[in-house]
């Protein structure tokens, strides 16, 4: 019943000086926005990132030669990775190497008529496709055949398509490259549907990403130093990337170091770490603003204890206690400071959205962080209240009722 | 025979002030039976101020001792004295002392949200009360817009609000014109004889004195005079 008088009266309190009550209110809603904000960008910057990895392929691995260890000697046939190796990687592990293949890759300008244009080439085994949805719109993908006969075949996207040949549909049609300086007309068998993702925008080079048979880009021999892997997602990334690298060294009959790995998982891992850190690091900076916030709400308290002391001594003399007095400034106080949060929480969340609208990424509101910071901002108000409140407690009612 | 409720024995105040220490009250003693209608009277300095504090449970004294309906107030505690003050004591002042930007009904109210009465009870007493003093009609007002007698009379219901048996009284016609004076010990006499409350004023006005039954005057810290108003006229 008094706690309901309590909120009542500091309601009224509130209303009855809104310009100082808004003014005290502002250092806490800046806090809060701008941590409230800060950690919203940054969940949402984590989502992006996880969401263009798991696109472009969360269980994407790279099984590669450690160039260190062969600093200071010539590189010898035997440090090369060779078809059979990959047999033997696939074999030893049948459950969780689902793709393995060299990677390697060129560039080459290519004309169609009057239409120029640069092409990237990524060197694919067959079934690329199945791992890292791809969407064939028409024709088919890069196949075992075209790998074994080193064909003359390409897969390109609907963009390039659109480009060289002005249709969506342009199997059968070919493109003229170099590979390796030599020139070769490949034929269109695929044409690839894609979401443009982030990656892609950020990708500013105008090449349209094409594939073909890596066998076409190995020049010289079969043997590769990059290996591209695509592996089972149900396991921990990094024990099996290290189980691969270090299977791959004994059979090479080299040190467990020999070869390395790299992958997207642990990769993303990583960046999430740094942007996590980072953005509770800034978070925490923002939060020292939460503390200049509650000095404010401090000082005006005491400025409305001194107003007030009148008024205080005849709320003594009426029968106030102690206790009374005290919660009714702290209740003040902490209302003060939940509204300011409740505000600074909007105007977070309302910073937040049009900076990702901006940068065109869905924003990630934390309820738990809204929680935290409403509530926060309460113990922030109380802490701060105290000590005016312990104040106005303690007057005396006879100075109190004197006082002018 | 009707009951001792306050008794006052060898009562001293003093106030220290750094150095120098102020006697305010010099061994008063004093006995007020339930019912009683008294002014307390003197020059200002003369200590009546001070008595109507501890008589009020807002100050305690130095030394002697003071019982209120035959407890010890020395003895309690600072919150329980608030209790005494919440329950058996009313105060009315000379300043009115409402709560400013505060309805003439929440200002009623406020002493039985200390003594924690339910809201719905609170509301339709408190109406009550501004109707025994005639004010019924300005209930949402807030004191800025009340004239003096009528903040005064607002002061009274709130003194009313937990019937205490003690109303206490500094100065209340102090800040009012004559014919507000009247009208505000009207109401104190009649709340003396038709509700049994023991009412003590303190004043230096004595026609305001002459409606009580019994005078005290009060001069250095000391009683110099205890009369009744009959006898002495």
């Amino acid at each position: 019943m008094l706690l309901f008088e309590n909120i009542k009266l500091a309601l009224t309190s509130i209303k009855m000086n809104k310009m100082r009550s808004f003014l005290t209110m502002l250092g806490i809603i800046i806090g809060i926005s701008s941590v409230i904000s800060i950690t919203s960008i940054g969940s949402s910057a984590e989502a992006v990132v996880s969401k263009e990895f798991q696109s472009f392929g969360m269980n994407n691995m790279y099984v590669y030669l450690n160039w260190e260890m062969v600093r200071d000697r010539p590189i010898l046939y035997s440090d090369l990775i060779l078809p059979e190796d990959i047999e033997a990687l696939k074999a030893r592990f049948p459950e969780d190497i689902l793709y393995a293949a060299p990677s390697i890759s060129a560039s080459s300008e290519t004309k169609v008529g009057r239409v120029q244009g640069k092409l990237y080439m990524q060197g694919v085994a067959a079934d690329y496709h199945k791992f890292y949805n791809m969407n064939i719109a028409y024709g088919r993908m890069i196949n075992q055949s075209d790998l074994d006969g080193k064909r003359d075949r390409i897969v390109i996207d609907e963009k390039a398509s659109r480009h060289f040949f002005n249709k969506v549909n342009s199997v059968g049609e070919t493109l003229a490259v170099t590979i390796n300086g030599e020139i070769r007309d490949l034929t269109i068998v695929g044409v690839y549907g894609k979401e443009s993702s982030l990656f892609d925008q950020l990708n500013t080079s105008d090449s349209y990403t094409t594939y073909i048979p890596y066998s076409l880009l190995q020049s010289v021999d079969d043997t590769t130093t990059y290996l591209e892997l695509y592996t089972n997602g149900e396991k921990d990334q990094s024990l099996l990337g290290g189980d691969i690298a270090r299977y791959l060294s004994r059979i090479k009959d080299k040190e467990p170091e020999f070869y390395r790995y790299e992958s997207a998982e642990v990769q993303m891992d990583m960046i999430n770490t740094i942007l996590g850190t980072l953005s509770i690091a800034i978070g925490a900076i923002a939060a020292i603003s939460l503390v200049v916030g509650g000095i404010g709400i401090m000082n005006i308290m005491l400025v409305s204890v001194t107003e007030r002391t009148r008024e205080i001594g005849i709320r003594k003399s009426l029968g106030a206690r102690t206790k009374d007095i005290m919660t009714q400034f702290l209740i003040e106080s902490m209302i003060l400071a939940a509204i300011g949060g409740i505000l600074g929480t909007a105007l977070g969340i309302g910073i937040a959205s049009i900076g990702m609208g901006i940068a065109g990424v869905p924003v990630i509101i934390d309820p738990l962080m809204i929680l935290l910071a409403v509530g926060f901002s309460a113990v922030v108000g109380m802490f701060f209240g105290l000590y005016p409140a312990r104040k106005a407690a303690k007057l005396d009612p006879i100075e109190a009722l004197r006082y002018e | 025979m009707r009951e001792e409720i306050i008794k006052i024995e060898n009562l001293t105040k003093t106030y220290e002030n750094g150095e120098i220490s102020v006697r305010a009250l010099h061994n008063v003693s004093l006995s007020i039976k339930q019912g009683e209608f008294i002014s307390i009277m003197g020059a200002s300095g003369s200590g009546k101020s001070t008595l109507m504090n501890i008589i009020g449970c807002l100050d305690r004294p130095t030394e002697g001792s003071y019982y209120l309906e035959g407890t010890d107030i020395n003895e309690k505690t600072d919150d329980e004295l608030s209790t005494v003050r919440n329950k058996k004591i009313g105060f009315v002042f000379q300043s009115f002392n409402l709560i400013p930007r505060t309805s003439a009904l929440h200002n009623v109210e406020l002493p039985m949200i200390y003594g924690k009465v339910r809201a719905t009870e609170r509301e339709t007493m408190a109406q009550e009360l501004l109707e025994q003093v005639g004010l019924s009609d300005r209930a949402e007002h807030m004191p800025n817009e009340l004239s003096g007698g009528q903040k005064q009379r607002v002061a009274i219901a709130r003194a009313l609000a937990n019937r205490p048996q003690i109303i206490l009284a500094d100065e209340p016609t102090g800040n009012l014109d004559s014919h507000s004076s009247v009208e505000i010990m009207d109401i104190f006499s009649r709340l003396n004889r038709e509700e049994g409350n023991t009412v003590i004023i303190v004043t230096h006005e004595r026609e305001v004195a002459e409606f009580t039954d019994r005078i005290i005057t009060f001069k250095d810290g000391c009683i110099i005079k205890d009369e009744r108003t009959g006898e002495v006229a």
